[in-house]
């Protein structure tokens, strides 16, 4: 899910950028140092949409940078345990299939796939009932529930079912929007 | 570069320890660093679904025991995650907010310092799909009357994204919503029938004007 949030950051600027276009320099660095970053609190900050305020800055000892605490507005995408989403399907192998939300990477585990469906392989490997009528592969779209997610210091992993009512395929994939 | 630490988050190297004294984060503290408490690179939770799914009959319209936490338990836990300022957003809203920003960035492209990361257009993607046509302000006020009921507002940004076609389905998908199901059943089904017409009606709307641009 998408959230609206203020954040703050401390960011160090080199002397040779102080000037009369210091907040500028400050802003695009904050924009690169920030945008596309993921951690466990706030998940994946997607876009910075507004600077909130710049407090004075405070020159530190024997660097001569100074620190400029900078609270922005920011777009990020987090995912939560028992959240429904619809993913795009990545891959499918025998230990199941990885499908993508936004930024955000899922796996399914064949255990965690209706028992109805079963993996066939072949040049475009998939889970399928065994009429066809349903298939999972990759490029289509399939609504999961996130069961668990796994933090790491630049990504988000979460693990999905689609084992329960009201879950499994949306489209095809010839028919991804 | 020294991170402001955040609350239930461990030091960065070399950074200082900034517990705040009221005991809660009054201003969300960007960590550069995901390590938690005790050094641990890495955390995994888990409802264990996967032991407890039942194999075998499903009723579509039934709704399934489920070892949920209790909803608002749920709830107040992503509350207490995320900083006390936090909005959520419909994936429709985000849409706008991300399409504007890259509308902009066309203006800005000149500029080599100003790029856009992987990560916002995997977003702008995830956040525009089937949902590209309706606008936050007309679904905002389609379930608006939900609020009445005590819809909390990550309820209804769930039922938004959802897309249901039936109270049963949201009630299914959206198990805080169940301790309401009396008060909000009928509305509900108001909402989802509004919201239904809202994307057939732009749909025709998108393939009329398809078609005319074809001729």
């Amino acid at each position: 899910m998408f959230f609206h949030m203020i954040l703050e950051r401390n960011m160090h600027l080199h002397p040779r950028h102080f000037g009369r276009d210091l907040r500028d320099k400050l802003i695009t660095k904050l924009m690169k140092d920030v945008e596309g970053t993921c951690n466990g609190r706030h998940g994946f900050i997607v876009a910075i949409t507004g600077i909130e305020s710049v407090d004075k800055g405070l020159v530190l000892d024997g660097s001569g940078y100074a620190t400029f605490p900078v609270k922005y507005q920011c777009v990020v995408f987090r995912p939560f345990k028992g959240e429904i989403v619809e993913a795009v399907v990545s891959m499918v192998n025998k230990m199941g299939f990885f499908a993508e939300a936004g930024p955000v990477q899922i796996f399914i585990s064949n255990h965690l796939i209706p028992d109805d469906m079963e993996l066939q392989l072949g040049d475009m490997p998939n889970y399928s009932t065994s009429d066809g009528s349903v298939k999972i592969q990759k490029d289509c779209e399939v609504r999961l529930k996130i069961i668990g997610t796994r933090v790491d210091a630049t990504e988000i992993f979460c693990i999905g079912t689609i084992k329960d009512d009201f879950l499994g395929v949306i489209s095809d994939s010839g028919q991804t929007s | 570069m020294t991170e402001k630490g955040g609350q239930g988050f461990g030091n960065s190297k070399g950074g200082k320890s900034a517990h705040k004294s009221s005991g809660h984060i009054i201003l969300g503290k960007d960590n550069g660093s995901a390590k938690s408490k005790g050094g641990r690179k890495v955390q995994f939770e888990s409802e264990g679904s996967g032991d407890k799914v039942r194999k075998g009959d499903k009723i579509a319209n039934g709704s399934k025991s489920s070892q949920a936490k209790a909803p608002s338990t749920q709830e107040c836990r992503l509350e207490r995650e995320l900083p006390e300022n936090s909005k959520f957003l419909m994936d429709c809203e985000a849409a706008e907010i991300l399409q504007g920003i890259q509308e902009q960035m066309v203006m800005l492209s000149e500029d080599p310092n100003i790029k856009l990361p992987v990560s916002f257009d995997s977003g702008l993607m995830y956040a525009k799909r089937g949902s590209y046509r309706t606008k936050s302000l007309t679904v905002g006020k389609i379930l608006q009357p939900l609020k009445i009921y005590g819809v909390s507002d990550a309820e209804i940004c769930q039922i938004a994204n959802l897309r249901a076609e039936s109270v049963e389905e949201v009630f299914c998908l959206i198990p805080s919503l169940k301790a309401k199901e009396n008060k909000i059943k009928e509305p509900l089904r108001i909402a989802l029938g509004e919201l239904t017409n809202l994307r057939d009606a732009l749909d025709e709307l998108a393939k009329f004007n398809e078609s005319v641009a074809m001729d």
